[in-house]
């Protein structure tokens, strides 16, 4: 999911208050998670999706605009009830509550001052949580610690810490994996011994790039949690890097490399004493076996398995 | 890993030794290399004029790394005006292979940081 202050820079280049709805529950369907959320411009213009296919956005998006023109929020319930689709089986017939409610888009607007405190919090590396309570139009939210320490018949937001992606190497790849992770609201930090590749310009806003000695550049990141990629095709820079990540505790590693390659690296490191059980964590070759041979294409790869292995799917490991 | 190096290179680059940082180093110096990527620090500890420990890091090639392996090892115990006079073909000598001229600057990177540490220890 982008993040919530992601898309309200995003929309501060053309709007100055937005309608923001909120996904508070949701029956039947395949609705998306809890805590998603559509953000309805002046003049019906749409940021996010509080459903999956946007099938009762439209609906939203009138609420929305009617609420634009005060100041109160509100609760509602909006069903997805076109008869003749659900007598054909061809709608969901979902039912959602929604938290619907106006917001000025600078940073003293209670509900973004809120979602800033807890992503501020939650970068230290552990979950926070927005507790969210209603009480005839006013909108009260609090940061808090433990999901118990919620005031009754709060809606409460699990604000987790962005999952961060460390990139070895500024290659192509790199470009393209960075650009679909920032896409995906995670915190992508390439690093790279050449100067002439690991730039500003050649990476999406918000990726944090660093040039000089990759092992070194790395270590600070191997923490839970944490994914590393090696996409500089290049055993200066896997060899020194793998010998700290494989035996950190970061939740994915992989590596650029054909099948002979990876084996060489792993016998390589095997040689010199790096046991088994964390020579098995490594992923290479990488990415899901979806036969791209692009740049882009071997980022959408590296990306979905990154996703299949953050929801443990059998289909992560090749 | 099938790279044709020889002995010499292949057994520094499998088990470098001094590959780490010192603790309480006097001087520290990197060699980067922007052609093609390699990077190497060098450390030393110096007292009384003499190296008494050296040390390095690299992510490198295995020609660099291994240069900097042997420039460790022959360091211990040298006095740092004699570690100066260390010259890029005693260090090419040492490596024992015949390489191409593109290739030596990955023997001389290490040598390079070298020297500039042990400027920073006597200026001018």
């Amino acid at each position: 999911m982008a993040d919530f202050l992601d898309q309200i820079q995003r929309l501060r280049e053309s709007e100055r208050r937005v309608a923001m709805a909120t996904l508070l529950a949701a029956r039947g369907g395949s609705p998306r998670p809890l805590g998603a959320k559509l953000f309805v411009g002046e003049g019906g213009r749409l940021l996010g999706s509080v459903s999956i296919g946007g099938c009762v956005d439209a609906r939203v998006v009138e609420h929305g605009e009617r609420l634009l023109r005060g100041t109160r929020a509100e609760r509602v319930t909006v069903s997805v009830d076109d008869v003749e689709a659900l007598e054909l089986g061809l709608a969901c017939g979902a039912e959602f509550d929604l938290l619907i409610e106006p917001l000025s888009l600078d940073d003293d607007d209670p509900a973004i001052a809120a979602y800033s405190q807890a992503a501020q919090r939650s970068r230290a590396g552990r979950d926070v949580f927005l507790a969210t309570t209603i009480t005839q139009g006013e909108v009260r939210r609090v940061v808090i610690d433990a999901e118990a320490d919620a005031p009754a018949g709060a809606f409460v937001e699990r604000i987790a810490p962005p999952q961060v992606l460390v990139v070895v190497g500024a290659s192509d790849v790199a470009v393209a994996l960075a650009r679909m992770a920032r896409i995906l609201g995670m915190r992508v930090v390439v690093v790279d011994g050449r100067e002439q590749y690991a730039t500003a310009e050649r990476f999406p806003s918000g990726t944090e790039v660093h040039v000089g000695m990759p092992s070194e550049l790395v270590r600070p990141w191997l923490t839970d949690g944490a994914s590393v990629v090696l996409t500089s095709h290049d055993y200066r820079y896997e060899l020194p890097v793998l010998r700290d990540a494989l035996r950190a505790p970061v939740r994915f590693i992989g590596m650029l490399a054909g099948r002979k390659r990876a084996d060489a690296v792993r016998a390589l490191l095997r040689d010199e004493g790096m046991p088994d059980d964390a020579l098995a964590r490594l992923h290479s070759p990488i990415g899901l076996d979806i036969g791209g041979r692009e740049p882009e294409e071997i980022a959408l790869s590296i990306a979905a398995q990154l996703i299949a292995v953050r929801e443990r799917k059998p289909l992560a490991r090749r | 890993m099938t790279a044709p190096y020889g002995a010499t290179v292949l057994e520094h680059f499998r088990r470098p030794r001094n590959q780490r940082a010192l603790e309480r180093p006097t001087v520290v110096r990197d060699g980067y290399n922007p052609l093609c990527g390699d990077r190497v620090r060098m450390e030393l500890e110096v007292a009384a004029g003499r190296i008494v420990a050296a040390a390095f890091t690299a992510n490198a090639c295995a020609i660099c790394t291994a240069s900097a392996s042997m420039l460790t090892e022959r360091l211990h115990g040298v006095a740092t005006a004699d570690a100066a006079s260390i010259s890029d073909a005693d260090m090419v000598g040492a490596i024992g292979e015949t390489l191409p001229a593109g290739r030596i600057v990955c023997v001389t990177l290490p040598l390079k940081a070298l020297r500039e540490a042990l400027s920073a220890l006597s200026p001018a």
